[in-house]
């Protein structure tokens, strides 16, 4: 028996978007209630993310404030912050409630604006999303997010000789996906020489290695395996959930490239499910920037340790080869709205197991996993999705 | 536990005066480069505070080129191994993963310190 099943889906387009958060999470939330065919008052609880308002944009308890602009007052919600974890948690927290009696049918969801339509530029928004690193042991030293990944991922060229060509290999995977999804921020190709060719963010990281900024709101509809048949929209199982965590801050992590949350999540999700790495037909991971890419699929057990670099250069992680990985896009090309990401993983798995994904169909998909990972790697959420038994 | 658990003010004070203050478990062994209020591998508060080593390899590294408001791209941010614990600070721009380095100096950020790792000559 399922955990839970996923009844309706939908997102933004990601990118730069005008309208203000309530606005932009119901221009996600409303088509998903209607591909699920459920209205507000059938709802028994809105589980809401959203990250960085507070700090962003002066917007706190904006949960009340979604729901009532959705005119869903009588819907108990809550949000959840767990910085790029943030909606696969309150997915994750929605299907244990669904799987446990507590609630049928839960709307999950999480907007973010990260454009400068927020009013702040590069260097205030990269500090925002500093305070994601140790306010007292990381932050006074200067330390970025991309600084973050690229401390981990110059840690596993070391342990491996993976190579900034390798890397590459990963953002030109992820623009080819993107430009075969309408609603990915990027829609066009690039080559590794461009990627090569760009400015350092933090080395090995140049500016298309890492994911942009983006505006972009999606939501999920969840209800229980005995209601899974009983909507509009074709249902999808969630067979798995696993929630990894580690220390923070990264000094105190036992090894950087292993990612262990990930790995300790991905070993939950999977025996939770009853299935194993050879299973799953796709991915959608968090691929923040390239490296992190590369360290996700060994941590989630789809290619050897030391092998996820030459996997991305050898085509195995591209649509149409043995594991395709983000066919979505991923965060790179799709876009990272962060509080919108992991409830957008969860809606590219289901669209590719309804085979509803068009050009980017990952042929024969019966079972996919997602992996979103908050901050610098210190939640990471894992679930795994296959088509309804 | 009668002694006092090493505060962030303890740290940051020590680490200006050029001491580098770890903890040791006294349940696990377990040592960690910046205080807790108990072992973050075995959840004991019997902490002691210890002195690490200023003597130490550079486990990873970048230069961060894009910086945060209020800081000036350009710097190497770095983890240092010293003795069993790990510390992260800024770092020589030349030094490399592998490297052996020194807890030589304090940068300020806002009236909060970092250590500065330099390579040893």
């Amino acid at each position: 028996m399922a955990r839970a099943t996923v009844v309706g889906v939908d997102m933004t387009k990601f990118g730069v978007h005008d309208s203000k958060l309530p606005e932009l999470f119901a221009d996600a939330a409303f088509p998903a209630l209607d591909d699920a065919g459920v209205t507000q008052d059938e709802l028994d609880a809105f589980y809401f993310g959203n990250a960085m308002s507070g700090l962003a944009e002066n917007e706190t308890h904006l949960a009340p404030k979604v729901a009532t602009h959705m005119g869903m007052t009588d819907v108990p919600f809550q949000r959840f912050e767990d910085a790029c974890a943030t909606s696969a948690n309150a997915f994750k927290n929605a299907v244990q409630a669904v799987d446990a009696g507590i609630h049928d049918t839960v709307l999950v969801g999480g907007v973010e604006r990260c454009t400068p339509k927020t009013g702040m530029d590069t260097p205030e928004m990269t500090r925002v999303f500093a305070s994601a690193s140790h306010r007292q042991y990381e932050q006074p030293s200067g330390l970025t997010f991309p600084g973050v990944f690229a401390l981990l991922t110059k840690r596993h060229m070391h342990e491996y000789g993976t190579t900034e060509e390798q890397l590459a290999e990963v953002a030109v995977k992820n623009h080819y996906h993107g430009s075969l999804n309408p609603r990915a921020h990027f829609g066009k190709e690039t080559t590794v020489e461009d990627v090569l060719d760009g400015p350092i963010v933090a080395d090995p990281f140049r500016l298309m290695d890492c994911c942009p900024f983006s505006d972009g709101a999606s939501a999920v509809v969840v209800t229980n395996d005995e209601l899974g048949d009983s909507f509009d929209g074709e249902g999808v199982d969630v067979t798995g959930v696993g929630h990894g965590v580690d220390a923070v801050p990264l000094s105190d992590k036992a090894s950087l490239p292993e990612t262990r949350a990930a790995r300790d999540g991905a070993k939950e999700a999977y025996e939770d499910a009853g299935v194993t790495p050879s299973d799953i037909d796709f991915a959608e991971v968090h691929d923040c920037f390239t490296g992190a890419e590369v360290m996700a699929t060994e941590a989630l057990g789809l290619i050897e340790d030391g092998e996820g670099g030459p996997a991305a250069e050898e085509g195995r992680t591209r649509l149409g080869g043995e594991i395709p990985v983000n066919p979505s896009g991923g965060l790179k090309a799709k876009g990272h709205p962060i509080g919108a990401t992991g409830t957008a993983q969860i809606t590219e798995l289901t669209e590719q197991l309804r085979g509803d994904a068009r050009e980017r169909q990952v042929e024969d998909a019966r079972a996919g996993v997602a992996h979103n990972l908050g901050g610098d790697s210190g939640t990471t959420v894992v679930t795994v999705m296959e088509e309804r038994a | 536990m009668t002694e006092t658990v090493l505060t962030y003010a303890d740290w940051s004070e020590a680490l200006r005066e050029g001491e580098l203050l770890g903890q040791k478990c006294a349940d696990c062994g377990n040592v960690t480069g910046v205080p807790k209020a108990a072992c973050p591998e075995c959840g004991s508060r019997e902490l002691s505070t210890t002195n690490l080593p200023e003597k130490g390899t550079v486990y990873t590294e970048t230069t961060v080129a894009v910086a945060p408001e209020g800081f000036e791209g350009g710097y190497k941010v770095g983890i240092v191994q010293v003795g069993e614990a790990r510390v992260l600070g800024r770092l020589d721009s030349e030094a490399d993963i592998g490297d052996e380095v020194v807890f030589a100096d304090v940068f300020e950020h806002d009236g909060e310190p970092a250590p500065v790792f330099e390579i040893r000559q």
